[in-house]
């Protein structure tokens, strides 16, 4: 073989792939997995790829972090918005304004609190789908979180409900997971720039194959007492692929100066 | 009849009847032909919980220690008495063990300090073998790993049974590390990398990092799995201890989120701690 010919093929081949799978297959030509059902199977360990989201969703510059750490520095990053920017009510811009000047006293992920959806999909933290044909779980190395997703033809339950992760119920789009999550509470934001939502967010969340082991995410937002329609981001899923990866641990409302008690202000025990 | 005569009989009658009993436990492990998993697994899947009666507060004298606070609350008192192995019950310290022991059930209603209050109280995790007996679980069984999904503080276990090496020693985990095996009806897991910070309740039985653990799962029925954990701490423990747990099946439920972090107020409480102001 000539050197340089197999670069060549490797890219008509490519080409040739991409163009002949046709809109709504996955790229590539690729088979995705499926379980005994017949259903995409989202089974595996999954991560973001980009560690601006959980700064801010919206674009941002690289910017000194809010403490003095150098190497936990924020970096410059396009947003996840759709449009670029999301569509506050003038009230809610100035209290995302406050929420940013504060952050480091408001975020709740100071505190390590469950950082509910969809903002626990972007932390920069591996998740583990586990996945049977009436249930999909979803679980967290941060915080230990988890999701309970039931495909099972149930609906929301009536509520009133407040809960940090919310309520999520799927269908299965062709090929595409959909999750319809409510029940939030008005405490868990965005990411730690301030934005946030109130108890009334309503999400609708779309889980597909881009190829074996990339999932496109998408989420819809919708919240009428903050926004002023409904507003959507996408990211994308990267599978966990080393040898040896598995879930471990992130307990940071454990680690002293997060924990009650050991924070600076609480002086007990001196 | 005399108190110690009726002692003796009672011991007597328990000598005599641990044969049979160990031997219909041997039978109805043998008989059972459980349902199995696609891949041939023993099908333990479903909602399950302890029904022993051990209550978290304390697994050596639960009834004892607890009975002020049964007292005060009305709470039903527990009596259950999980550690099967040594036979009186008691977990096996060294001496220096049994002091601190002794000393952090000395304080644990007023605790001096954060690091001598129980760090389930904390919101902190529950750790092998305690989450056992803390509540509700649901099982999901996969070919590579069994993942136990519990209600209480959205504790989740991922075992692993695909062969795969265990962690190295300087990784700890406030839940350990587990890998699985299946020897007949029993699922055999060995849990290692724990920390040194979880108790076994809350008067403050403890460990070091040191711990490990060998549990075994045994299907005994279609309703029931009997669980007993075998705990090694060669700097803590005089000898390997055992714990037994009960498990029943219950009826399929939908987990509840319990986010015990988020609102937890118990150590602004014991510590005079002003709570946070809102906005």
């Amino acid at each position: 073989m000539i050197k340089g010919s197999g670069w060549w093929a490797a890219v008509v081949a490519v080409s040739v792939f991409a163009s002949a799978s046709p809109a709504g297959q996955t790229g590539g030509g690729q088979a995705i997995p499926r379980g005994p059902d017949g259903r995409p199977d989202l089974s595996g360990i999954w991560q973001v790829m980009h560690q601006g989201a959980a700064w801010n969703i919206e674009d941002q510059n690289a910017a000194p972090a809010p403490h003095s750490a150098p190497w936990l520095g924020i970096p410059a990053s396009r947003g996840l918005v759709e449009g670029g920017e999301i569509p506050y009510q003038p009230w809610a811009r100035v209290r995302r304004d406050e929420n940013y000047k504060n952050r480091l006293r408001l975020d709740p992920e100071v505190n390590c609190f469950l950082p509910g959806v969809p903002r626990i999909t972007y932390l920069p933290f591996p998740f583990q789908i586990v996945q049977t044909p009436t249930y999909i779980g979803v679980l967290y190395e941060y915080v230990h979180a988890v999701r309970h997703i039931y495909v099972d033809g149930s609906d929301h339950p009536p509520g009133p409900i407040e809960w940090w992760m919310g309520d999520s119920r799927a269908r299965w789009d062709g090929d595409a997971l959909v999750v319809s999550v409510r029940h939030f509470n008005a405490e868990t934001w965005f990411d730690r720039a301030g934005n946030f939502h109130s108890e009334e967010m309503r999400l609708t969340e779309r889980y597909s194959f881009l190829d074996r082991d990339t999932l496109r995410y998408e989420v819809t937002v919708e919240d009428p007492k903050v926004f002023t329609r409904p507003w959507k981001m996408s990211t994308l899923l990267y599978r966990r692929k080393e040898p040896n990866v598995q879930l471990l641990e992130h307990e940071c409302y454990a680690f002293d100066g997060v924990a009650v008690g050991t924070r600076p202000q609480d002086r007990v025990g001196r | 009849m005399t108190h110690r005569c009726f002692k003796r009989l009672l011991a007597l009658a328990a000598v005599l009847l641990l044969p049979a009993w160990a031997a219909g436990q041997e039978s109805a492990e043998t008989r059972w032909d459980p349902p199995r998993t696609r891949d041939g697994q023993p099908d333990i899947q479903g909602y399950w919980s302890q029904r022993s009666d051990i209550t978290t507060y304390s697994i050596q004298a639960g009834l004892e220690d607890r009975a002020e606070h049964v007292s005060i609350g009305g709470q039903n008192p527990q009596k259950g008495r999980p550690i099967i192995d040594p036979p009186n019950g008691m977990i096996p310290y060294q001496p220096w063990a049994a002091e601190r022991a002794k000393m952090h059930h000395a304080v644990h209603r007023q605790p001096p300090t954060p690091d001598v209050f129980d760090p389930v109280s904390r919101c902190f995790l529950e750790g092998v073998p305690r989450i056992v007996y803390q509540g509700n679980m649901r099982i999901l069984q996969f070919p590579t790993h069994i993942v136990v999904l519990h209600e209480f503080a959205h504790h989740y276990r991922v075992i692993y049974l695909d062969g795969r090496p265990k962690l190295p020693d300087t990784l700890k985990l406030w839940m350990g590390d587990s890998r699985g095996r299946w020897e007949g009806n029993t699922l055999v897991v060995d849990v290692t990398n724990h920390n040194d910070r979880t108790w076994f309740d809350i008067v403050g039985s403890f460990h070091s990092e040191e711990m490990r653990i060998t549990e075994r799962w045994t299907f005994v029925g279609a309703d029931r799995i009997d669980y007993v954990a075998t705990i090694d701490d060669p700097k803590v423990f005089t000898q390997p201890w055992k714990l037994r747990v009960q498990l029943g099946r219950n009826k399929p439920e939908e987990l509840f989120e319990h986010a015990v972090c988020e609102g937890n107020k118990a150590v602004h409480v014991a510590f005079g701690i002003p709570f946070e102001e809102k906005k």
